[in-house]
């Protein structure tokens, strides 16, 4: 089965800056993916070229087997997007936003969006922009399972949104994921949010892949390995050192790559995802190096 | 799609219908009042006639037109609020972020432009034409009267009012998918629109095909130049040169003091290069020629503006 999204050397410029560079990656159906950079890293861009809003300047992108911009036609009524803000018709009312998507989507399940908008309890005749923004991003979320996508795109889909609202939101993507076998790549500059929902990470940094794959196997292999500094050199030959940094004698490694450490007078230690994550965002403008001089 | 196009430009038809209903309301009671007053004043049938009482009835007929006359001038300014009008959804589209929405629904984005911009148009198309019917209808007599050729008329019936719709709509559709600014947009290229026709109706209308010259003498009856658009017309001699010579040419070709125009001796007049009248015109029976040049002006316009509107919408914008 082809993968859900699959990226070689996508690249998107905008005038003379890259916004997204050299992008290879693949992401399995089925899989609840998080893609994972500070701003400007190129998440936006990566899924406004997945689903056809916007055209690659190098490398190619396929959605489904598709060619977003090319299959347009048959490739849009199977994706779900929800765009930054959650953009919708501010002067619709939530009940006329049911009526454009079921006139727009062929597939639309308009009794699953109608349970759905009752369950949250959102005010049918009310107008999109009098709602607050976290139910605007439910009826946005609403309006894209309700086309039954194979793949779910969600860009940032809790930025704008208070912390109580965040929580409901992602609560509600993991309802969704739970029962069925559809594909979700969501972005944020939060990893905090994502790793309670997805299984799959993909780090973008400065434009570029910097790491992709199952969470499961990312944790499993990225170590701290605390030892004496003058020893560092031969750790560094067995493991991709990440990140480092040096106390008087004593040298901490984040290092990536499950190879045994012989030695006693290194400890190991498991890492969180997000010391993970941060470590290689740093790496985008060059390793970090942190020593404390005591 | 329709209805959803429908739904994203109620604002603005509801807008246009009101405009028309109260359009309606001024004009139907003056029409009908006009009628009456040209089959009172048998004004048909001096239509043919120079009497003394003839020129009475007319002068009468012309006044009851009221000060209407003169405010429907500013309503060829009408198809172009109307064009920028239904300009304005689709631009508040791409500039509020909605049409990303749109363009990820499960149609493409060149089925979605190509309903909104036919609705678009047409409801701009029907809108000029309900006004054209209606300005027509209620200048009927006057047109019968006194033609419909001049500036003021000759825009608003006919065809051109369509065309002229259709490219106000080009107009701010060009400007708005370049800007993505709704308003900014609409106000520069609604002023273009005043623009473009200041420029036609002022300069380039006169020049669609060469005008006729008719040279009369001053106690001949006018030629029948009625319904034609009278470019200029002043004393000339007898080859229409206009006359250069100043009042004591007519003064000293004057028998007596306080005879008026009947007391000047034309043969003087004559020698002096004066005694005639000359008029420039394009004749009434150019009216629809001039029609189709004008509509194929501004329609040819709309299409190369909406056409690239639609070329930018499609290719440039994300």
């Amino acid at each position: 089965m082809t993968p859900a999204l699959e990226t070689h050397g996508l690249g998107r410029r905008y005038g003379s800056k890259w916004a997204l560079r050299d992008c290879t990656l693949e992401i399995p159906r089925g899989s609840v993916t998080a893609l994972v950079g500070p701003n400007g890293a190129g998440k936006t861009t990566l899924l406004r070229l997945a689903v056809g809003l916007a055209r690659p300047s190098a490398g190619t992108v396929r959605v489904l087997g598709l060619e977003p911009r090319a299959d347009a036609a048959e490739l849009l009524p199977r994706i779900g997007f929800v765009a930054q803000e959650h953009p919708l018709f501010g002067s619709f009312t939530v009940a006329e936003m049911l009526r454009t998507g079921s006139k727009l989507n062929p597939t639309w399940d308009d009794e699953a969006a109608r349970r759905r908008i009752a369950e949250l309890d959102l005010p049918l005749d009310q107008k999109v922009k009098s709602l607050s923004g976290g139910q605007r991003a439910q009826v946005a979320l609403t309006l894209a399972l309700a086309k039954r996508p194979e793949l779910l795109l969600l860009d940032e889909p809790v930025a704008s949104l208070d912390p109580l609202a965040r929580l409901e939101f992602l609560q509600s993507v993991l309802e969704v994921v739970s029962d069925g076998e559809l594909t979700v790549v969501l972005s944020s500059h939060i990893v905090a949010d994502l790793e309670r929902v997805c299984d799959h990470l993909v780090i973008l940094s400065v434009g570029r892949t910097q790491l992709a794959g199952s969470i499961e196997e990312i944790l499993a292999s990225h170590r701290l390995l605390t030892g004496p500094r003058d020893e560092a050199a031969d750790v560094a030959r067995t493991h991709e050192v990440l990140r480092e940094s040096h106390v008087e004698r004593q040298t901490t490694l984040l290092v990536r790559g499950g190879a045994h450490v012989y030695d006693s007078r290194w400890t190991v230690h498991e890492l969180g995802l997000e010391e993970i994550v941060l470590a290689y965002l740093g790496q985008g403008s060059g390793r970090r190096r942190e020593t404390v001089a005591s | 799609m329709t209805w959803l196009s429908w739904r994203e430009q109620r604002t603005e038809t509801l807008l246009a219908l009101g405009l028309l209903a109260l359009l309606a309301a001024l004009l139907v009671p003056v029409g009908l009042h006009l009628e009456t007053l040209y089959r009172q004043d048998n004004v048909a049938a001096c239509l043919t006639q120079a009497t003394e009482a003839c020129h009475q009835a007319m002068g009468n007929f012309g006044n009851g037109a009221g000060a209407l006359r003169s405010v429907l001038t500013w309503l060829t300014l009408l198809p172009g609020l109307l064009g920028a009008a239904l300009a304005a959804p689709i631009i508040l589209d791409l500039e509020s972020g909605a049409s990303v929405f749109a363009w990820t629904q499960g149609v493409t984005r060149t089925r979605w432009l190509a309903t909104r911009l036919g609705v678009a148009l047409l409801t701009s198309l029907a809108a000029a034409g309900a006004l054209t019917l209606l300005v027509t209808w209620y200048r009927r007599p006057l047109d019968s009267a006194f033609g419909r050729f001049d500036n003021g008329v000759f825009d608003l019936e006919g065809t051109v009012p369509l065309a002229y719709a259709a490219f106000a709509l080009g107009l701010g559709l060009a400007v708005g998918v370049v800007w993505r600014r709704t308003a900014l947009s609409l106000i520069v290229g609604f002023l273009a629109y005043v623009g473009s026709r200041v420029f036609v109706d002022s300069w380039l209308r006169e020049r669609y095909e060469a005008p006729l010259g008719a040279t009369w003498g001053i106690r001949q009856p006018e030629p029948a130049l009625r319904g034609a658009w009278i470019l200029s017309s002043g004393p000339s001699d007898k080859a229409g040169h206009p006359f250069t010579g100043g009042f004591q040419v007519i003064e000293s070709c004057a028998r007596g003091v306080g005879g008026g125009i009947k007391s000047v001796d034309p043969a003087c007049l004559a020698r002096h290069g004066a005694g005639f009248n000359h008029a420039i015109y394009q004749p009434a029976s150019r009216f629809w020629l001039f029609q189709g040049i004008e509509t194929a002006l501004f329609g040819g316009l709309a299409i190369v503006l909406i056409g690239f509107a639609a070329w930018w919408l499609l290719s440039r914008v994300e």
